[in-house]
């Protein structure tokens, strides 16, 4: 398995949809203080700490997501590279032992 | 099964994410009329317009991701022959049409590189145990005509 193969199984596409929705979880988070609809010096609108706290489910889960899925994924290719390596080594003793 | 089971933990990882992310998707559109902040009747604040804007696609988004990891975790059962592709599911013949009819799958399609080299080893392997056992049934008729021929002899 070349390291292409092996990193297009660590990152698949919905790896990248995950990000563009960790990047829309950042604006979710940011945008009452960059349009300016909270007013600075002043305590949280409803508005803003639904859009805060919104926009900290939306990044929190799609790293989860991401990184959940490398995780599992290096292991996959973890103990298909094991067996592998089991399966030639038996192959290799195959002959030394006639 | 564990390998199997890991295989399709990682798909789940990802469709449980993107099913989160669809649902806060959806609370933002309807978070300016259930918070209250957007006044029925009025016009739109911008607020409410951001999150109008962010809502729809990311839950959008968020719905082409659960299908992407959904896709790749039938691709991967596909593969494994845990599940069958319909189309291409081969029937035997000869069966009523009453009888349950179950698909066979292309295994040879559909089989991973590792049941492959087993496969192949598993080949090699029997062919060398029908070598050894047909070379010493071999050497046995061959000792056994020797003693025959030398008792003749005698």
């Amino acid at each position: 398995m070349s390291t292409n193969d092996a990193v297009r199984r660590i990152i698949p596409a919905g790896s990248y949809v995950l990000f563009l929705l960790f990047l829309a979880g950042i604006w979710v988070a940011i945008s009452p203080f960059v349009m300016t609809t909270q007013p600075a010096g002043q305590s949280w609108l409803a508005s803003t700490v639904n859009n805060v706290v919104i926009g900290v489910i939306l990044i929190v889960v799609a790293l989860l997501g991401i990184v959940g899925y490398m995780l599992f994924a290096l292991r996959d290719l973890l103990r298909e590279a094991q067996a592998r390596q089991e399966v030639a080594e038996q192959v290799s003793q195959a002959p030394a032992d006639r | 099964m564990q390998p199997i089971r890991s295989t399709v933990g990682k798909y789940v990882c990802g469709m449980a994410a993107c099913l989160i992310i669809f649902l806060a998707g959806g609370w933002l559109i309807l978070a300016p009329f259930a918070l209250g902040y957007q006044p029925y009747g009025a016009d739109w604040v911008s607020q409410t317009t951001n999150d109008f804007a962010t809502g729809i696609p990311v839950a959008a988004v968020a719905l082409i991701g659960f299908f992407l990891f959904l896709g790749s975790a039938l691709n991967s059962l596909r593969a494994s022959g845990l599940i069958v592709a319909g189309p291409q599911a081969r029937f035997s013949g000869g069966i009523s049409s009453q009888a349950p009819v179950t698909p066979v799958p292309d295994l040879e399609m559909q089989q991973s590189d590792l049941d492959r080299t087993l496969s192949t080893l598993a080949a090699a392997l029997a062919a060398d145990l029908a070598a050894r056992r047909q070379a010493s049934s071999n050497q046995q008729t061959g000792q056994s005509i020797d003693h025959m021929m030398q008792r003749r002899d005698v």
